[in-house]
């Protein structure tokens, strides 16, 4: 072989490597088949809806990406903008105005021949993962297609590793509905350690390696720690809203989606202008409703916390995160996001599911949980694209511009926007409107 | 007496003036760079004191001045390399950002005199610590939102006696009055909540005025014989008390209403009072000269300076809740550290010597604390030097001045990530005339 053949052979290996992904030390975990079990928040459900906009940057792709090197082969029910159902946007912060986007969605990748690596589906609760294949209509059919459960189809994948991050809906019903029903809004701990152990003994009985996460208190989310329970005067005194039990104390939590009723006089004394009628049930969740679901909680956590630790699982302990964050928030080179709406950075325009920054750093809570428990030595997400919201351009990973999403400076939650998000989260208090019909194909 | 201080001020701020912009070139924000002999051997002249930049490295070495003197010099400090490598999570592999590459031109002056055969006088004005990091781009700087700018400014003036106990023992006593100023700019974010992302809404800089600090220092000098003399040196701790303003401009996110709310919550384009403090370390030296030939000097030191002193900067905003911000504590917890340095002097004629010198520096911050307001390292500082004896003494010193890469990978409690590596170059080219 000639010096110059040799110069060259060199020289196209040098341009090649930068090319090549290199390899993560992912310790004694393996990432060669991973999947994703969980609800709305593993899916990248954001601001009120399932799109690709967010998809893209859901915690398990980043998981998958940071612990592989590799942007392809996860794959995901994408949907194309504005997503299903369409997502909120601001449409103006004075009047407060946040709507869903015009139009709807449709599936991107609903061909795909095998079962989707992130089986997540938003709304479901610890009961569906194990046991509900169709919802006729809903986002189920949308992800599991008639294929099983979402359970059954992890099992087919044979994951070498699974994520389980489930329990949120068995609570996070309850609160965003205002209303406390043992096994209707509240899953009973009894099931939902069945249920939960189903899951976990399913997927170590297939080789999974396993990493859980605990259920954050979902009584500290914006949308039910947004709106005071008082309304205060210029001279600085508070005067209490008029709950459905009465007048509201400072425990009492009035919830994002009372501002329709709020907006009608509805639970504002007469004296200040309002009707006198009290707010319904539905749009308050009482001090005794908040204490009862976080107690449920701290219940499922501990469940969650035995089963990690029978399985030999990394455990990402979300609610000790989100309970330092609620409290310090989450600070980033001189910034701090905090939990509050619209501004705090955390939380999107549902007042429920995480921002882009929100679910990058969930991403992290989950990596530094892995090398952890696995002796791995992933690389957290880099959160400046998230902070500065370039994450797409500047990752190559897609351009907002190329999949037509809007201008994010032309964005009350709207009775239709509160719709699309109790219908997305299984919540049956407000009939939905529309969004069903359009997914089966 | 308020002329005197009004002459004191002016002055001050003059030669203030003159120290803009001093990247720190010890470790930690010192400089121990106050005389040129001594920086041709590296700074190691504790046991040596013998130009009356004594005054700083030893007040020892003022017991045995035998005739008035008058030194005057400066230190061109030229930064050609100071950059920051982004690490994940924040602000990222791939992030690259550049210091603007500064120059400074620290001053020194002293001047001794003898009263008679055992007491001597003198005064010395030095400038023993300062910092300037400056990012290019600023309003784009990731770091932004801790520093885009800091500077410290700070001299002394230190009058002192010395005492020639015996032909070959020395000591000397001084008082250190130490003038300070500090100004601190970094940007205000927050998350616009039509983007969901972070966009600058302020500038802040915060001035300190020109405030000042007392201390004491002493030393002590013993020529044991023709070939060995040791000395010993302290300079006390000195903490500055400032007060000053803080401005905050408003910078527009592009939406009006947006704007309108932050002008609410924000007291944006007014002073609003501060105060702040900063712990100055205490540093010893002890230095051992021996005399290989009667041509040849070898001289190696220890320092020690106590930066465990310098544990948080506090800003506190004292406008009241109308004309103020939230206080903000920068946390330093620094540790005490020691420096070695190895010095030659080498005499080749009456008129002529020549001078090398190795330190290695060692830096007092922890890794929790390297930001961009001060990203220290350790350093190895190469010096060499020439010293010329006519009519008058003249000086000449080069330094070179590698820091060692600094990777930041953790953070305090409650601290959010600024990860990744800094590395920083800097030359130093000393001229010092003695009369």
């Amino acid at each position: 072989m000639s010096r110059l053949r040799i110069l060259a052979g060199a020289l196209a290996l040098a341009l090649l490597l930068p090319l090549t992904a290199f390899a993560v030390d992912t310790g004694s975990a393996d990432f060669t088949r991973y999947v994703a079990i969980g609800d709305s928040i593993t899916a990248g459900f954001m601001s009120g809806g399932l799109s690709q906009v967010a998809q893209r940057n859901s915690y398990p792709f980043l998981i998958y990406r940071q612990a592989t090197g590799k942007t392809t082969g996860f794959e995901q029910p994408l949907v194309s903008p504005p997503g299903i159902p369409a997502q909120l946007e601001l449409r103006s912060l004075s009047p407060l105005v946040i709507a869903p986007k015009a139009g709807l969605g449709s599936p991107l990748n609903l061909n795909l021949a095998r079962p989707y690596d992130n089986l997540a589906v938003p709304g479901a609760n610890v009961h569906n993962v194990v046991a509900t294949v169709t919802d006729n209509g809903g986002l189920h059919d949308l992800i599991l297609r008639g294929q099983g459960t979402a359970l059954q189809q992890a099992a087919f994948l044979h994951p070498t590793f699974a994520t389980v991050w489930i329990g949120n809906n068995d609570a996070l019903r309850a609160a965003t509905s205002g209303r406390v029903i043992e096994g209707v809004t509240l899953t009973p701990t009894a099931s939902f350690e069945a249920d939960y152990r189903t899951i976990a003994n399913t997927l170590a009985a297939v080789g999974a390696k396993l990493a859980f996460a605990t259920i954050p208190d979902v009584t500290a989310i914006p949308f039910v720690t947004t709106i005071s329970p008082f309304i205060t005067l210029p001279s600085g005194q508070q005067v209490p809203l008029i709950g459905p039990n009465g007048l509201l104390t400072a425990n009492d939590h009035v919830l994002l989606t009372a501002q329709a009723e709020l907006a009608v006089g509805k639970g504002i004394p007469a004296a200040l202008g309002g009707t006198g009628q009290p707010l319904s049930d539905a749009a308050v969740l009482d001090a005794g409703e908040a204490a009862t679901i976080t107690a449920r909680i701290n219940a499922y956590n501990a469940i969650i916390r035995t089963v990690a630790n029978e399985k030999n699982a990394a455990l990402v302990d979300v609610n000790a995160a989100f309970a330092d964050a609620a409290v310090h928030g989450v600070p980033v080179g001189g910034l701090t996001f905090t939990p509050s709406f619209l501004t705090g950075g955390l939380f999107s325009y549902d007042g429920v599911h995480p921002t882009a920054f929100g679910y990058a750093y969930l991403a992290n809570l989950f990596i530094a949980a892995i090398d952890d428990h696995y002796n791995a030595s992933i690389s957290p997400v880099n959160l400046l694209p998230f902070v500065f919201g370039t994450a797409s351009a500047s990752k190559g990973l897609f351009n907002p511009a190329d999949i037509g999403m809007d201008d994010p400076s032309t964005a009350t939650l709207t009775p239709e926007a509160i719709n699309n998000l109790f219908w997305s989260l299984n919540v049956n208090i407000p009939a939905p409107k529309r969004p069903g019909h359009h997914h089966r194909h | 007496m308020r002329r005197r201080s009004f002459v004191v001020r002016a002055l001050g701020i003059a030669i203030l003036g003159a120290v803009v912009a001093a990247p720190m070139y010890a470790a930690g924000f010192g400089i121990f760079e106050q005389g040129t002999k001594a920086t041709g051997m590296a700074g190691a002249f504790t046991a040596q004191a013998d130009d009356p930049s004594a005054l700083f490295y030893n007040a020892g070495g003022l017991a045995f001045v035998d005739k008035q003197a008058f030194s005057l010099g400066g230190t061109y400090i030229h930064a050609t390399k100071a950059d920051l490598k982004g690490a994940d999570p924040y602000p990222g592999l791939g992030y690259h950002a550049e210091q603007k590459k500064l120059s400074a031109f620290p001053p020194h002056a002293y001047w001794v005199r003898p009263i008679n055969n055992v007491w001597k006088i003198g005064v010395g004005i030095e400038t023993p610590f300062g910092l300037t990091t400056e990012w290019q781009n600023p309003a784009e700087f990731a770091g932004r939102f801790l520093s885009t700018k800091a500077s410290l400014r700070a001299f002394d003036v230190n009058p002192t006696i010395g005492w020639q106990v015996t032909p070959n023992f020395g000591i000397g006593v001084g008082a250190i009055a130490r003038f300070s100023d500090v100004e601190l700019v970094r940007y205000a974010g927050a998350v616009n909540p039509f983007t969901q992302s972070v966009v600058n809404i302020g500038k802040l800089d915060l001035k300190a005025n020109f405030s000042e600090g007392y201390g004491w220092n002493i030393g002590i000098l013993h020529k044991y014989n023709n070939s060995f003399s040791w000395g010993l040196s302290y300079r006390s701790k000195i903490t500055v008390d400032y007060k000053g303003d803080a401005t905050l401009a408003s910078i527009s996110t592009g939406n009006p209403v947006f704007d309108a709310i932050l002008a609410t919550k924000l007291p944006f384009n007014t002073k609003l009072p501060v105060k702040t403090a900063i712990d100055f370390p205490d540093m010893a030296s002890l230095g051992l000269a021996f005399a290989v030939t009667p041509n040849v000097l070898v001289e190696t030191d220890a320092n020690r300076t106590g930066w465990s002193a310098f544990k948080q900067v506090n800003i506190d905003f004292t406008g009241g809740p109308t004309n103020s911000l939230p206080d903000t504590t920068i946390q330093q917890q620094w540790k005490d550290v020691y420096n070695y340095r190895l010095g030659v002097r080498w005499t080749t004629s009456p008129s002529a010597q020549w001078r090398f010198g190795y330190v290695y520096d060692q830096t007092p911050q922890v890794e929790q604390s390297v930001n961009p307001l001060l990203p220290d390292a350790n350093r190895n500082g190469y010096s060499i030097g020439y010293g010329y004896t006519g009519g008058i003494k003249a000086d000449f010193a080069l330094m070179y001045l590698p820091f060692k890469e600094r990777t930041r990978n953790k953070s305090f409690a409650g601290e959010g990530p600024f990860f990744g590596t800094y590395n920083t170059t800097a030359w130093l080219l000393g001229v010092t005339l003695t009369f």
